[in-house]
C-alpha cells in the first residue's frame, strides 16, 4: 500500500521532521523545503522494502556537513541526482528506490528531493529511527551494511566517490566536506531492497507525516516511545573539558545546567556532545544516549539547539527512546554513552 | 578547662576545620563542611564508590574529576555513601552546579587548586590526628598575633584570616562594632541559631572594667573548632588590652585638647566682640586697607603702629590694633588691644596643606587680646604696602597665616588657626548645636567621635551636662545631621539647633538657643531655636512636675466645678481673651459664661489680677493638657 507525497504532504513531512530534530539552522530548513517545493512535480511515491523486488538496489541519502553552510552556500539544484547516478555508476547498477540516513529536518527533505529527481519511490523507514553525529551511526551498519562505496556531490559541482572501510568513512569524509564548500549530498550505503527490510527502522516516514499534520501531538513522531523528563530554566552553559573531546565528533563537549521550575526543583545537567547524551538529575543519571535527548523551548515549541541554549531559557527536556536495536549490545556500543566519551 | 586541651580537642576534625585552618586551606568550600572526617579515599572512577565507608573524604582524580557531569555523579554516590566531602581538582570545572548540588544534596563539595593526590595525602594526616592540627594551628595564632602588636585592626585581621570561616568581630561594650568582620554583627546570641555556633571573649581595659567583647562565629558545626577558637580569642586579649589603653590615653587627651581649644576660641571672640577697636568690625579704617583674597585673614602692621587703627580682613572681624611691629622686625601686624598684648605667650602654630601657619600674636595667657595679626610672608619688610618695620604680612587665603621667621609670632590668633587646621568653621555664617544626654552621662570622648562623625568637623564643648559645639551648616542642615548622630549616641539623647550667627563672637548667643532648644527636645529629636515658638515652650513645661502645684492652684475652683465646666471655661476665657469669643468656642450663650466667671471669682480667684491670670493659665494648661 504505497502513498503518494505530494505538494500538501511534503509540508507535513517537513514539520513532522522538525519535531524532534536538532541542530537544524532555519534558513537551510527553509531552503531545503522551498527546494523540494520545486522539485516535487507529481509527487513521490511512499513504499516499504518489501513492496519492492527483493533486489533491487536502495541508496540512502543525506546532507553531510553543516546545515548553517548550506544556507550560505546555495545548491545548485542536481546534487542529490548527481551523487546517485555516481554511485550507479560506480556499481554499474540503477537505483530503484532511495532511503534515508535519518529523518532530522533536512535530512528528511533531501532524500526526498532525490527521489523526485530521478522519478524513485522514497522508502518508508531510515537508518536511524532518531538522529546521530556520524555516517556510521545507523541502523544499517549495525545490520552489517557498508557505508562505501560513497559518492558525494558538492554544490560547486564536485563529485567525489569514496572507497574504504567503514569505520574511516567519518574521517575521510569530514575534510572533504569542509573543502567543498562545509556541505554535499551524500548517496551511501547502497544495498538491496531486501537487505534493506531487515536494518532499517520501518514506518518512520509515514509516522512523520501523521506528526506533521496540524494538531497533531509531538508525541506521533517518537515511535518507541517519548516523556518529559523536566521543565526548566536554564542556568548556564558550560564547555566541558572531560575525557573523550579527542573523539571524531564534530562539535566539542558542553554542558548545560538547568534547574527545575516545578516539582523537586532538581538541578538537571545535560552533558552534550554534538547532541545532548546524558541527563543527570541531582547527579543521578536518569536518561542517557542511545535515547535521544531534546531541549524543546517553552516559549515557541521548537526544539533548541545545543549550540543555541543560553541561560535564562525555560525548556521542556524530552527523552525519545530509540529503537530496540540501538539497545542491543552492538547498538550501545555504537551510539551508546561510549561513543561519545563518557566512561560509564 | 585547660586552654590548651579543652573538650572537643580530640573531636574527630570536620570538613570545614580541614578548610578552615588544616591542609584544605585555600579550598573553595561549598555546603556546610560540618561532618568528621576519618579517612580519605582516592576515587578514579565513579565505581570505586561502592567500596567508599561513610566518613570518608572523597578526593577525586582521573575519569571520575573529568567534568561537571562527572562531580556530580559523584557527588550523588558521595551521598548514597555518606561520605564526608567530595574534593575535586577546579581545574577547569565550574563551580557553580556543584554549589547548588552541595546544597541539594547536602554533601559537603572542596575545589581545590593544589595536586589532589597530594592534599589526599595531608587530609588523611590530619584526620587522623585531630589534636595535633589544632595545636599547630594556635600556635601559628600565637606567633602572628605577637607580631600584629597592640593595634585593634591588625589583632582582628590576624583573626579573621587565620580562622577563615570563621568570622570574628571586636564589639563595643554597648555592643557596637570596633573592629573585624562586620558582616558578625550583633550581640553574640543573635546567630546562634540555625546550626551556627558563636564563641566570645570579653575584653578588659588596663582597669579590668570590661572594655568590649571578641565575638566570632560561623556555620561550622565542628565540635572541636568553637574551643579552638576561643583559644585562640583568648591569645587576642592581652594586644586589645594594651591597644585600648593607649587609645584611651589618645582619645581623652585629644578630646581634652579640642574642647579647650573651642573654649579658647570662643573666649577670644567674646573678647573680641567687646574690645571698642572690634567695633570697627567691616570698616576698614587703617591707612593700609588690605583685604586678604576676601576671606582671608590679615592683619597687617599698618602704617601707623601706634594709631589704634583696625584694618578688616576681608569678610572677617578682624581687627588690628597698634602694631607690636618692634619686636624684632619679626612680630606680626596684629596688634594687641586694650593694652593687654603681652606678647610673651606662645601658642602652637600649626600647619597646614603646607602653609605655614600660626605665626599671628595672640594675647598670650591673657587671652583677652582678640587681634589676628596678619602676618609677613617671607619676613619682615616684604614688600606689603604700608607696612612699618614691623613688618605685619598678609596672608592670602586666611587658613595659612604664615608666621614671621617663625619665632615668638605664634602667639595671638593660633587658636583660630589650629582651629582651621582642625576644619572647624571660625567665621562666615555658623549654627550652634547642643546635644542634652536624657539619662546618665556617657564618656564625652566617644561623644566627640559620635558627634563629628555625623556632623562633620565641628568643636565638641563639655556644656551643662552635654555637648555643643558650632557648624558652618544653615540650621536645617545641621539638625538633620544632629538628628542622625543621635541615632548613633549610646545613650538617650536630645538635640538642640541655635540660629545662625555670623561670626564667631555670636556663636555663643545661638549655642544658648541651641541649649534652650535641646532642653525643649524630646529623646532622639532635634529643635531648633529658629523655629521654636509658644507652643514649642509651652511643650517644654515639665507637666508632671508642675501638675501637683497646679492643682492647688486650682482647688477652689475644682471643689465647686464637678463636670469640669468651669475649668473649661476658665481655660477658655482666659486663651480667647475675653467672654465672646469663649462663648463662641464653648458654643454657649455669652451670658452662660459670664455666669459661669462670676461662680469663679466667688471661688476667690481674682481674673483683673495679671500674675493671677497668668498663674491660672498655666495651671489651666497643665491640667487640662
Amino acid at each position: 500500500m504505497s502513498l503518494l507525497i505530494g505538494g500538501e504532504e511534503l509540508g507535513w513531512l517537513g514539520e513532522g521532521s522538525r519535531l524532534f530534530a536538532s541542530g537544524a539552522a532555519e534558513s537551510s530548513y527553509n531552503l531545503s523545503r522551498d527546494w523540494a517545493g520545486a522539485v516535487v512535480g507529481a509527487g513521490v511515491t511512499l513504499v516499504a522494502p518489501e513492496e519492492l523486488l527483493p533486489g533491487t538496489l536502495c541508496v540512502a541519502i543525506s546532507l553531510m556537513g553543516s546545515t548553517t553552510a548550506l544556507g550560505e552556500q546555495l545548491p545548485g539544484g542536481e546534487e542529490p541526482a548527481r551523487a546517485v547516478r555516481a554511485l550507479e555508476r560506480r556499481l554499474g547498477e540503477r537505483a530503484g528506490a532511495v532511503t534515508a540516513l535519518n529523518l532530522a529536518a533536512e535530512n528528511a527533505l533531501i532524500p526526498f528531493i532525490a527521489a523526485a529527481e530521478l522519478g524513485l519511490p522514497m522508502i518508508d523507514g531510515d537508518g536511524s529511527g532518531r538522529v546521530f553525529p556520524l555516517v556510521e551511526q545507523t541502523t544499517y551498519a549495525l545490520g552489517g551494511m557498508s557505508p562505501t562505496p560513497l559518492a558525494l556531490a558538492g554544490a560547486s559541482g564536485e563529485l567525489i566517490v569514496m572507497e574504504t572501510a567503514p569505520d574511516r568513512v567519518e574521517e575521510l569524509l569530514r575534510p572533504v566536506v569542509l573543502s567543498v564548500g562545509g556541505w554535499a549530498v551524500a548517496a551511501c550505503y547502497p544495498m538491496t531492497a531486501g537487505d534493506l527490510a531487515r536494518v532499517l527502522v520501518p514506518g518512520t516516514v509515514s509516522l512523520l507525516l501523521r506528526a506533521g499534520v496540524p494538531g497533531a501531538p509531538r508525541s506521533v513522531a517518537a515511535p518507541y516511545g517519548v516523556r518529559t523528563l523536566c521543565r526548566g530554566r536554564i542556568q548556564a552553559v558550560e564547555g566541558s573539558t572531560r575525557l573523550g573531546s579527542e573523539l571524531a565528533l564534530p562539535s566539542s563537549p558542553s554542558s548545560i545546567v538547568l534547574q527545575e521550575t516545578e516539582g523537586l526543583r532538581r538541578l538537571v545537567r545535560l552533558e552534550a556532545h554534538n547532541e545532548i547524551v546524558l541527563a543527570l538529575a541531582d547527579g543521578a543519571a536518569v536518561a542517557m544516549a542511545p535515547d535521544q535527548i531534546c531541549l524543546i523551548s517553552m516559549t515557541d515549541g521548537m526544539v533548541v539547539d545545543v549550540d543555541k541554549a543560553e541561560p535564562g531559557l525555560k525548556v521542556e527536556v524530552m527523552v525519545l527512546k530509540a529503537a530496540p536495536v540501538w539497545h542491543t549490545e552492538r547498538g550501545l556500543a555504537l551510539g551508546g554513552l561510549r561513543a561519545f566519551g563518557i566512561p560509564l | 578547662m585547660n586552654p590548651v586541651r579543652g573538650s572537643g580537642w580530640a573531636a574527630p576534625v570536620t570538613v570545614a576545620e580541614l578548610v578552615n585552618a588544616g591542609p584544605l586551606a585555600g579550598a573553595r568550600m561549598y555546603g556546610t563542611g560540618e561532618r568528621p572526617v576519618h579517612q580519605v579515599r582516592i576515587v578514579d572512577r565513579l565505581s570505586v564508590f561502592a567500596a567508599v565507608a561513610p566518613h570518608t573524604a572523597v578526593v577525586l582524580i582521573g575519569a571520575a574529576a573529568s567534568g561537571g557531569w562527572a562531580v556530580e555523579m559523584a557527588m550523588r554516590r558521595a551521598w548514597e555513601q555518606a561520605a564526608a566531602c567530595v574534593i575535586a581538582p577546579s581545574s577547569g570545572l565550574s563551580e557553580g552546579s556543584g554549589e547548588v548540588l552541595a546544597d541539594r544534596l547536602g554533601v559537603t563539595l572542596l575545589f581545590v587548586d593544589e595536586d589532589p593526590l597530594i592534599l589526599a595525602v595531608r587530609v588523611a594526616s590530619a584526620a587522623s590526628r585531630p589534636e595535633a592540627a589544632r595545636t599547630q594551628l594556635v600556635a601559628r595564632c600565637a606567633t602572628r598575633l605577637a607580631d600584629a602588636g597592640a593595634s585593634a585592626r591588625r589583632v582582628l585581621g590576624v583573626l579573621n584570616a587565620e580562622l577563615p570561616g570563621t568570622s570574628v568581630t571586636l564589639l563595643d561594650r554597648y555592643g557596637r562594632y570596633l573592629a573585624g568582620r562586620q558582616s558578625v554583627g550583633g550581640p553574640a546570641g543573635d546567630f546562634t541559631t540555625a546550626g551556627r555556633w558563636a564563641a566570645e571573649v570579653e575584653v578588659l581595659d588596663q582597669e579590668g572594667a570590661v572594655l568590649g567583647t571578641l565575638v566570632a562565629g560561623g556555620s561550622s558545626r565542628s565540635p572541636g573548632w568553637p574551643a579552638v577558637v576561643r583559644t585562640v580569642l583568648g591569645l587576642a586579649v592581652a594586644p586589645l588590652t594594651a591597644w585600648a589603653a593607649q587609645e584611651r590615653l589618645r582619645v581623652a587627651r585629644d578630646f581634652a585638647l579640642q574642647s579647650s581649644l573651642a573654649e579658647r576660641l570662643l573666649n577670644e571672640a567674646a573678647a573680641e566682640e567687646s574690645e571698642p577697636g572690634a567695633a570697627a568690625t567691616g570698616q576698614a579704617t587703617g591707612p593700609a586697607d588690605l583685604e586678604a583674597a576676601g576671606s582671608g585673614v590679615a592683619g597687617p602692621g599698618v602704617g601707623g603702629p601706634r594709631v589704634g587703627g583696625s584694618v578688616e580682613a576681608g569678610s572677617a572681624e578682624v581687627v588690628t590694633g597698634p602694631s607690636a611691629g618692634e619686636r624684632g622686625g619679626a612680630s606680626t601686624g596684629g596688634a594687641s588691644t586694650g593694652g593687654v598684648f603681652t606678647g610673651g605667650t606662645s601658642t602652637r602654630g600649626v600647619a597646614t596643606g603646607g602653609v605655614s601657619t600660626g605665626g599671628v600674636s595672640t594675647g598670650g595667657a591673657s587671652m583677652k587680646s582678640t587681634s589676628i595679626g596678619g602676618a609677613s610672608i617671607a619676613g619682615a619688610d616684604v614688600g606689603v604696602v604700608g607696612l612699618d618695620d614691623g613688618g605685619g604680612g598678609v596672608d592670602a587665603d586666611g587658613v595659612g597665616v604664615d608666621s614671621v621667621g617663625g619665632m615668638d609670632a605664634d602667639r595671638q590668633g593660633g587658636v583660630r588657626v589650629e582651629a582651621v587646621a582642625l576644619g572647624w568653621p571660625v567665621q562666615g555664617t555658623m549654627t550652634g548645636y547642643h546635644i542634652r544626654p536624657v539619662g546618665p552621662v556617657g564618656d564625652a570622648p566617644l561623644a566627640q567621635a559620635l558627634i563629628t562623625a555625623a556632623v562633620g568637623q565641628v568643636p565638641v564643648l563639655p556644656r551643662s551636662a552635654g555637648w555643643a559645639g558650632w557648624a558652618a551648616l544653615d540650621p536645617g542642615r545641621l539638625a538633620a545631621r544632629v538628628e542622625r548622630c543621635l541615632q548613633t549616641m549610646p545613650w538617650p539623647c536630645a538635640g538642640g539647633v541655635g540660629a545662625p550667627v555670623e561670626g564667631l563672637p555670636a556663636v555663643g548667643e545661638s549655642l544658648l538657643g541651641a541649649e534652650a532648644a535641646a532642653f525643649v527636645a524630646g529623646p532622639g529629636t532635634v529643635a531648633r531655636a529658629d523655629r521654636m515658638g509658644p507652643a514649642e515652650l509651652l511643650g517644654a513645661l515639665p507637666a508632671g512636675v508642675l501638675r501637683a502645684p497646679a492643682e492647688v492652684v486650682l482647688r477652689p475652683l475644682l471643689e465647686i466645678d464637678k463636670d469640669g465646666t468651669l475649668l473649661g471655661t476658665l481655660a477658655a476665657v482666659l486663651e480667647e481673651g475675653g467672654a465672646l469669643k469663649a462663648a463662641e468656642r464653648l458654643g454657649v450663650h455669652r451670658n452662660t459664661v459670664t455666669t459661669r466667671l462670676e461662680r469663679i471669682k466667688s471661688a476667690g480667684f481674682d481674673l483683673d489680677d495679671t500674675a493671677t491670670r497668668l498663674a491660672l493659665q498655666l495651671a489651666c494648661h497643665v491640667v487640662l493638657r
